[in-house]
């Protein structure tokens, strides 16, 4: 059969042709001259390993592109570049946003690996881009002149956590796990000296994201560890290891990072979680938002919020571009995006952005697990 | 000494898993010298065929039905359905490759590993799914000795998985269909020369093999609790190693490098590392093939002149 | 029984089924490659195009490279974005990878499974000579010095891992060279972050650059790539037609006979491991370049699936073949598949194409289009009539597609779980079609293209991340299924073990 392969494979070609002559644009809709149009990029991981948590991105990104475009009544639409989180994929959807002349901002990436990658190109295309979980303390030194993030970064966060864990649990052994990943290990090597050096007997242990069982690794928890550290992303695998360590009549409490605060996920009463995003659900002005992700998607956990804040700069950048009587390009929506000052967010704080991009003032939350699974906001 | 009886019973326990899944990717490269890729991703099926049961049945906090008959619910549910999905890609994408090279059904096995994958992604949604098993098989319940703890749930999946596994190797070597399964295993032309129904066989086999795996689905999401669309590739790549170190095509072997591999990696995040867990289960497991090129009760390849 | 090595087979659905029944016929007694492959050459297309055919081949091998290499560069000046060269620069790295992987797959017959391991030591080993990595200011040594040192590194690099082949054989190699290529990630992941940058990567790499001038364009890299494709292509032609081709070869058929022809197996096998690892570190380099930064998940098994599905689907053992098939798995799935209008228009354009291919005579083409066309309308018409919500949502594709469909196909106006009954019931059902014969299935088939429009309007078009790996998935298993032997693959007979 092979003509029947050739007849097949020359047609598609052409059709395929064809259909690279259309431009590789978005699903842009083609308003009226009146109207507010614009086309915002999300890059996430949508599939691949942790597509748990860029699909609850993508799910918030559209939330707060449909509320905002009802509330400002502009037309602006989303383009989804997936990346798996993986860096070379990231860099191909980076160039596919930055060739379209229709993109004018972008929402993502989610690594700091990807955001690495991608921060030149972004910056030669003069592309503002807003990452709401890239934390890497190294990406707002000045390299990636357009890139902003809405949370704050390790550098604040390690030391936080490790001194409040120093001040109120008083470990004297304590085991710290990181999962192999940036954010893991960017954390961990921002904790470590501070336990060190106050004198704790640290078990600095680590496992592959892909770990599905830790009995192996909770068998190693002794009497005297009474903290157990895991700065991880993905919930599920802290409430494996939680059960594990119950499985084996272990004592130690866990203190996690933002990956665990999934009430829906993670449930082991005692434990501590600390999140660049505040439980949503508890506060008022959220409650809204919250009910119709909950109803709509399911169950969600800490990485959403922040990438429905990013995407709400970006809306609100363009809407203030067209109430200035101008057409939303990239060069003016980046400077709105750096006067940006919001008085209060979906985070429950102001945002606004420093010299660097990073989120002046971005607070922690920290919360502790009670006995009946509840996330319970600890003051302070 | 404690924790060693600790990480001894972990390593068994897992590697049991590792091995009901082996044994499944055995049988089918057995009959077909076939890489089934895919395999893994029936395992990932099976797993949430197992907690969609337990969504049927109330959820973990409120069952309406006993504990032994849910988990029997689950079990033989996941074996059938999986071992069916099993049968229909054997029918729709591997029998017209059985006479084509080698490599042709490897890509084939990858198409719709991504394909499984995907379409659970796109059915099920993306977040992670909890057996939450706590809420209905309490964790405190088991046998202690001393301060090894093996709770009941570590006990019913060693139990099942043995169970299994003689029950397979009785099958195999006592029964006309494990007759059946060998001969095609050992000469496919010479089998249908001999009025073996060579497809049904084949079929028969891959129910048998999916279906196994199906059942170690359930297991694991028992045991770890998640479910996510993603949990197969690495079952699968994991059941494809200790296939091949235990020597390919023998089920015996299967177990055995099921059960090496789990406790390998048991001990060694145990009294070694954990940051470098991964790199020496590698090694070790390349020192075995490299002292035993055939794997470890795999025969000895004989070359047609 | 005829002296077909492999029954024909055509695309799609309507080919595993009549393959199957041919194909229980057997593996052929008596028959061998060169048989094979001249009963794949009666099968030529009649009348002009067949002429067609011949004549390419007549022209040979060199000049095709010549007028491929040629279109490759004219195609920026047909006007190229950004994003279509990154998808051009990423699918010659691949077909790179690919043309390397030929050789030890290919010609040695060697599986090997951990072939990006050498890839990544290539793009890790540029990037510690180019970088700020080692010492105080880095290294950074200009291209004409670290690509060759990265490469020669790779070929004593390609002997140690080729060292295990000898006692192992098949499948055996194949998982030792997995753990190679999963130890490769760990490694560069867990050890040293200092050295190897660990989670965080190695960025800041220098554009390749050397006697004052320097890539720093994503047309540069392009063109580059094109013309290390074709050299790399030229050298291994002559290397496939040289002693060590003939040689290669004959270890992949029968390593016994050919150790009696005083072949040195194990020798050959190591030169095989050693090249291809020389030309997937030539890759690495360059697309660590291209990158300017390089991590760990860069070189884990994704990558090693797409080499492995460019190499078979064009044909292993074909170096034309490896890089055709590497470049059109690459351009459907990192260029078209990534925007859901071009998503739209593969998907309608294989179906349309499918059933233009597959559907003869004329008459029974025209009845199945008018009878889709007509259930199309009247169920839209049906469905309406009874509950307007159930068509309130529209079809999910925008532009032309989308306003041809509106009012074809039913999109409730919640389509999620209606979608998603939609694909599994179309799932089975085309297992079904898979199954009947005849005229039963012709009528199957006017429900069945109606529904995969339903589930794609409904479902997949909303959800264009997904449906890339889905489709990808799709398309692999259905070109296996009627071209086993790779687009420009020859037809083999394997002696069965």
């Amino acid at each position: 059969m092979k003509g029947s392969v050739i007849i097949a494979a020359t047609t598609l070609g052409a059709l395929v042709v064809a259909g690279c002559g259309s431009t590789s644009s978005g699903s842009g809709a083609s308003g009226g001259t009146k109207s507010c149009v614009a086309t915002i990029g999300l890059e996430g991981p949508f599939t691949g390993p942790v597509a748990p948590l860029g699909q609850e991105q993508l799910h918030f990104a559209q939330l707060a592109l449909a509320s905002d475009n009802t509330a400002n009544h502009t037309k602006i639409s989303l383009v989804q570049g997936d990346t798996m989180l993986n860096p070379a994929q990231a860099t191909t959807v980076t160039q596919q946003f930055t060739s379209n002349s229709k993109i004018v901002a972008v929402a993502g990436p989610a690594g700091s690996q990807e955001v690495e990658a991608v921060g030149p190109l972004m910056a030669r295309a003069g592309l503002a881009f807003i990452s709401g979980s890239a934390t890497a303390a190294v990406l707002t030194t000045g390299k990636y002149p357009t890139f902003f993030r809405v949370v704050s970064k390790d550098s604040v966060q390690g030391p936080q956590d490790a001194r409040y864990i120093i001040a109120n649990l008083h470990p004297k052994a304590l085991m710290i796990v990181d999962d192999q990943e940036a954010y893991s290990t960017g954390l961990v090597s921002a904790m470590l000296p501070i336990f060190t050096a106050a004198g704790i007997k640290v078990d600095h242990e680590s496992v592959s994201q892909k770990t599905t069982d830790f009995s192996s690794l909770t068998a190693k928890v002794t009497s005297a560890t009474s903290v157990v550290v895991l700065p991880w992303q993905i919930a599920a695998n802290a409430q494996q290891f939680g059960r594990n360590l119950a499985q084996q009549h272990k004592k130690a409490v866990i203190f996690g990072t933002d990956g665990l605060f999934s009430p829906g996920t993670f449930t082991i009463s005692g434990s501590y979680v600390s999140s660049f995003g505040p439980d949503i659900t508890a506060i008022p002005a959220d409650a809204a938002i919250a009910a119709a992700a909950k109803a709509k998607y399911g169950s969600f956990g800490t990485f959403g919020p922040p990438v429905f804040a990013a995407t709400h700069v970006i809306d609100e950048a363009i809407a203030s571009v067209c109430k200035a009587g101008h057409t939303p390009s990239r060069s003016n929506v980046l400077a709105a995006i750096r006067k940006t000052s919001e008085p209060t967010s979906i985070l429950g704080q102001p945002i606004s952005f420093d010299s660097h991009g990073d989120v002046v003032n971005g607070k922690f939350f920290l919360f502790k697990i009670s006995s009946a699974g509840k996330y319970q906001l600890i003051p302070g | 000494m404690a924790f060693f009886f600790q990480e001894l019973v972990n390593g068994l326990t897992t590697g049991a898993l590792y091995a009901l899944v082996a044994l499944g990717f055995s049988m089918v490269y057995g009959v077909l010298k076939l890489l089934n890729f895919a395999h893994g991703d029936l395992y990932m099926v099976g797993a949430f065929i197992g907690y969609f049961v337990i969504q049927w049945f109330g959820g973990p906090k409120g069952l309406t039905i006993p504990v032994p008959l849910l988990l029997l619910t689950m079990f033989v549910l996941a074996a059938v359905l999986v071992g069916g999905l099993g049968v229909a890609i054997e029918r729709f994408a591997y029998r017209p490759l059985r006479n084509a090279p080698r490599i042709a059904p490897l890509i084939t096995a990858i198409g719709i590993s991504f394909f499984l994958e995907n379409a659970a992604l796109l059915l099920f949604g993306a977040q992670y799914r909890v057996y939450n098993t706590p809420d209905f098989i309490s964790a405190s319940s088991g046998i202690t000795i001393g301060s090894v703890t093996i709770d009941s749930l570590q006990i019913t999946v060693l139990v099942l998985g043995i169970a299994l596994m003689l029950g397979l190797r009785q099958l195999v070597s006592r029964t006309k269909l494990g007759r059946q399964m060998r001969a095609v295993a050992a000469d496919r032309e010479a089998a249908e020369m001999l009025g073996i129904n060579v497809n049904l066989t084949i079929a028969l086999t891959f129910f048998i093999g999916s279906a196994l795996a199906g059942v170690a689905g359930v297991m694991a999401g028992l045991l770890f609790n998640q479910v996510s669309n993603t949990i197969g590739f690495t079952a699968g790549l994991k059941a494809f190693t200790a296939a091949v170190v235990g020597g390919i095509g023998s089920l015996p072997g299967a177990v055995l490098g099921g059960l090496l591999i789990g406790l390998a990696e048991s001990f060694i995040i145990g009294y070694v590392s954990s940051l470098y867990a991964n790199l020496l289960v590698f090694g070790l497991l390349i020192a075995v093939m490299l002292v035993r090129p055939s794997g470890l009760l795999g025969q000895a390849q004989l070359q047609k002149v | 029984m005829s002296l077909d090595a492999q029954p024909p087979a055509g695309p799609a659905e309507a080919g595993p089924a009549e393959a199957g029944t041919a194909a229980a016929a057997g593996p052929q007694v008596g028959a061998d490659e060169w048989v094979a492959r001249q009963a794949g050459r009666r099968e030529y297309l009649p009348s002009w195009l067949g002429e067609a055919q011949r004549g390419a081949e007549r022209i040979g091998w060199w000049p095709r490279l010549a007028v491929a290499g040629l279109a490759g560069a004219l195609l920026p000046l047909v006007g190229l974005g950004g994003f279509q060269l990154q998808v051009g620069i990423d699918a010659l790295v691949i077909a790179l990878l690919a043309v390397g992987l030929n050789i030890v797959v290919g010609w040695a017959g060697l599986l090997d499974l951990g072939y990006v391991a050498f890839f990544g030591f290539g793009a890790y080993g540029f990037a510690l000579l180019s970088s700020n990595q080692i010492g105080p200011n880095g290294i950074h040594l200009p291209a004409y010095a670290s690509v060759p040192a990265v490469m020669v590194g790779a070929a004593v690099f390609g002997l140690l891992v080729g060292l295990p082949s000898r006692r192992l054989i098949g499948d055996y190699l194949a998982i030792v060279t997995l753990f190679l290529g999963e130890a490769f990630v760990e490694f560069t992941n867990n050890v040293d972050p200092k050295t190897f940058g660990g989670p965080n990567g190695i960025v800041g790499i220098d554009a390749i650059r050397g006697f004052g001038h320097q890539l720093s364009t994503n047309t540069g890299y392009y063109y580059l790539l094109v013309i290390v494709l074709v050299a790399t292509m030229a050298v291994l032609r002559l290397l496939e037609t040289s002693r060590t081709g003939r040689a290669w070869r004959a270890v992949r058929e029968d390593p016994l006979a050919a150790a009696a022809m005083t072949i040195p197996v194990n020798r050959v096998k190591l030169m095989a491991f050693a090249f291809g690892a020389m030309v997937a570190a030539l890759a690495g380099t360059i697309f660590a370049a291209q990158q300017i930064s390089v991590f760990p998940t860069d070189f884990d098994t994704p990558i090693l699936i797409l080499v492995y599905a460019g190499l078979i689907l064009g044909g292993a053992g074909s170096i034309a073949g490896a890089a055709t098939g590497a470049l059109v798995v690459m351009v459907i799935y990192d260029g078209l598949l990534r925007s859901p209008a071009d998503s739209g228009i593969l998907f309608y354009g294989l179906i349309v194409l499918t059933l233009l291919v597959k559907l003869r005579p004329w008459r029974r083409l025209a009845g199945v289009v008018a009878a889709t066309v007509a259930l199309g309308f009247a169920a839209h018409a049906v469905v309406k009539a009874i509950s307007a919500s159930a068509v309130a949502g529209g079809p999910g594709s925008t532009g032309w597609i989308g306003s041809a469909l509106r009012d074809w196909v039913i999109v409730p106006a919640n389509p999620t779980v209606p979608g998603n009954w939609g694909f599994v019931l179309l799932i089975c059902l085309l297992i079904a079609l898979v199954q009947v014969q005849g005229r039963w299935r012709t009528i199957l088939l006017v429900p069945v293209i109606y529904l995969a429009s339903f589930v794609w309007e409904t479902r997949l078009v909303t959800q264009p991340a997904i449906t890339r790996q889905l489709m990808i998935g799709a398309i692999l298993i259905v070109m296996m299924n009627s071209r086993p032997q790779g687009l420009l693959g020859t037809r083999r007979v394997e002696t069965p073990t």
